[in-house]
């Protein structure tokens, strides 16, 4: 018996080394970006901090694709064949989860090769992460995590490209109030620090240009019963309800409320600005539905055109989300600081703490023509392209409905 | 909609939500009277029942399938569309309730009490896990047939089909389950079981047999539930089993764990209850109210509801 135990645990210590070597043993996953990195080549780590299996799936996996994208551009590219570079993408599935998202960040930061995360999408994760990366000098770019708060901690590392609450909130109250002409709202969030900002930014713009607010209301982002509220909001008979969080307790609300014979449209933030919402909604009930969203249509933008190619090459059988563009925007940005960097230092330079703090700042100082309008970095990290583009579900589908001015 | 529409159609709203919590407290409490143990696997049946339910409809009334305009076409073949479909899930569900206790659980039977209930951890997470890698990580939205016009109006107060639907098929059900147990030779035995194991397989009852029953009618009615759950909200994703059950586990609490009759006031009471919380107070305190109901009932009555006060066997 003991020297069958033997044998077992050997084989099973032989089978774990095994499966160890055959992972790559790493702590997380590496993405294959289409290219083998050469053997002399350098491999630059850029850390994906995305919710992948749980939370807004469509919008994370969508994220992970913008930035493979310009992760497998910037391979090709001549100037990092020159320096002996190759990037690589590691997966960090943060779950849309608080906690997770900070062992993610660990993981990131136990790698020496990583320099720098796009992540992650929602602000309630990004914020802790966001400490992690700013003690362990990796640059972190986020495309789509939106409350202030996330910038107002004085982190040299963190930064973002698009606009925040307290300019989404408003423009939506804006075109809601004045030019959609709704008077009355119900404004519902769901208890998240990226849904009570926006919807908290909403309601006081919407009160200050004379709209009324009927009655505010907290939910769970885990939320899927609905119909206790929604006999509130029946009663209450507003114009439009506004909801701060993220499409999947969204779309469930708004189908809800139309089941039940809510007249009144929903709007929301960019986190609803998915083909989802209206798949989980169902296109009767989300139809005439509004939400805003960051930057100008991706159509609507002179580099828009080429990345809409280049994704559907990569990618023939996937959508453009609401932040791929963003998070091929803010990988960029990684990419061309690391490049930089390794010009001016050399490219072994690159992961020491000299290479990594002079990446910090040539992010900062970043300026450029992205897919998503002109990036460059205020001094807290906030972008300066503060365009805001409201849409409205039109036969099934998310179109632009007021451009910014 | 006046103060009074309003009130009535909370309870509306309550009871069709009670029904759900009622028919998966079962689960909990069969399985709970009969092995002194809790299930934590529990609300992976409900999740499952509800994906079962979601690809039998989908398969059925895809147009490539043979008969599926018959199916979507008249009232006739959605009613046989729905008996199908319930029928399906629940047999599946109940089957693979037996399989999990088959392995997971009767192993471990003579073990200490706490291994089993490790065991039910286990098995809840590897069946989240499997759905999660099989179908698909996002949320589905879940087809319905049935018109969403209201089939009963009281005041401005409205019920539609579905709900009336829940409501009728939950107590059908639950009836149906308080008969067997009270009026059958097998519900004896399942009773017999429940009061002493040992006891009642010296008289000749089949202990494997019964366990097994109280594992397949557990899940198959918390499958029920599952496809009533998908319908209902719209949608369905292979977490969404683990706040239902944590609140059906709470019923079964409430009304008295081990007590049919108990799990069925239970899920009803905390169904209204939240409902009425959180139409009057607030959405965000829903939980904060049916959790704080139970725990006042456990330290006035710690039994539950309708739980039997135990006396202390010297």
């Amino acid at each position: 018996m003991k020297v069958r135990n033997r044998r077992l645990l050997a084989i099973m210590a032989a089978l774990v080394a095994v499966s160890m070597i055959a992972t790559g043993c790493g702590g997380g996953e590496t993405t294959d970006t289409g290219e083998e990195p050469a053997a002399e080549a350098m491999a630059i780590k850029i850390g994906i901090g995305a919710p992948l299996t749980q939370g807004a799936v469509a919008l994370g996996q969508g994220m992970k694709r913008g930035a493979g994208l310009a992760i497998s551009q910037a391979n090709e590219s001549a100037e990092a064949k020159e320096l002996g570079i190759t990037f690589q993408a590691v997966d960090g599935d943060d779950q849309g989860d608080p906690k997770t998202g900070v062992t993610v960040a660990n993981t990131f930061a136990s790698d020496p090769n990583l320099v720098g995360v796009m992540g992650h999408l929602n602000s309630g994760v990004s914020i802790p992460a966001s400490k992690v990366y700013q003690d362990n000098k990796i640059v972190m770019v986020s495309p789509a995590s939106t409350n202030p708060a996330l910038t107002l901690q004085g982190f040299s590392a963190v930064n973002r490209v698009c606009a925040t609450d307290d300019v989404q909130g408003p423009v939506g109250a804006e075109s809601a109030f004045g030019k959609l002409g709704f008077k009355s709202v119900v404004v519902i969030d769901d208890s998240t620090p990226y849904g009570e900002g926006l919807a908290a930014e909403f309601a006081k713009k919407f009160e200050e240009l004379g709209g009324k607010v009927l009655f505010t209301e907290k939910t769970s982002d885990k939320d899927s019963d609905f119909n206790a509220l929604v006999t509130k909001i029946k009663a209450a008979n507003p114009d439009l309800i506004y909801y701060g969080g993220i499409y999947n307790a969204g779309a469930i609300l708004a189908k809800q409320a139309s089941d039940a014979g809510v007249k009144a449209p929903l709007m929301g933030g960019d986190g609803l600005y998915d083909g989802e919402y209206i798949n989980l909604a169902g296109a009767e009930q989300a139809e005439g539905d509004f939400c805003t969203s960051i930057g100008l249509p991706v159509d609507k933008l002179p580099k828009g055109q080429e990345f809409s190619a280049a994704y559907k090459a990569l990618f023939p059988n996937d959508e453009i989300a609401a932040y791929d563009a963003y998070s091929y925007d803010a990988a960029n940005v990684i990419i061309a600081a690391t490049l930089a960097v390794a010009k001016e230092m050399g490219a072994d330079a690159v992961t020491s703490p000299e290479g990594r703090d002079a990446i910090i700042a040539a992010v900062r100082g970043f300026s450029g023509e992205g897919v998503t309008g002109p990036i460059s970095f205020d001094e807290n990290g906030d972008t300066t392209n503060k365009a805001i583009t409201t849409y409205k579900v039109v036969s099934g589908a998310w179109a632009a409905e007021i451009l910014p001015e | 909609m006046s103060s009074a529409d309003v009130i009535i159609q909370q309870l509306m709203n309550g009871v069709t939500l009670g029904g759900m919590y009622a028919l998966i407290a079962l689960g909990y409490t069969l399985v709970y009277g009969i092995l002194l143990m809790i299930n934590f696997a529990h609300s992976e049946m409900f999740m499952g029942g509800a994906y079962v339910g979601l690809g039998m409809l989908l398969w059925l009334t895809n147009e490539s399938f043979p008969a599926s305009e018959f199916f979507t076409g008249s009232t006739f073949g959605l009613i046989a569309l729905y008996v199908i479909v319930f029928a399906v899930s629940a047999l599946a569900i109940g089957v693979l309730g037996v399989v999990i206790e088959r392995l997971a659980y009767r192993p471990l039977r003579h073990a200490p009490r706490l291994a089993p209930l490790i065991s039910a951890i286990g098995v809840s997470i590897f069946l989240q896990n499997a759905v999660l890698l099989w179908v698909d990580s996002k949320a589905l939205p879940y087809p319905m047939f049935f018109p969403v016009k209201p089939a009963i109006t009281i005041g401005g107060a409205t019920l539609s089909t579905l709900q009336l639907l829940i409501i009728g098929t939950s107590l059908a059900l639950l009836f149906i389950l308080d008969t067997f147990i009270s009026r059958t030779k097998i519900g004896k035995a399942m009773r017999a079981t429940s009061q002493d194991r040992e006891a009642a397989g010296l008289m000749g009852i089949n202990i494997n047999y019964i366990i097994a029953l109280a594992f397949f009618i557990g899940p198959a009615l918390g499958a029920v539930a599952g496809v009533f759950h998908g319908m209902y909200y719209g949608t369905v994703v292979f977490s969404m089993g683990f706040i239902p059950g944590i609140k059906s586990f709470t019923a079964a609490v409430l009304g008295g764990i081990g007590n049919l009759r108990g799990a069925m006031l239970g899920g009803f009471t905390l169904g209204i209850v939240e409902s009425l919380g959180a139409g009057f107070l607030s959405t965000g305190y829903k939980d904060v109210i049916a959790f704080g109901i139970l725990i006042l009932v456990l330290i006035f009555r710690p039994g539950g509801l309708l739980g039997e006060s135990v006396v202390e066997k010297v």
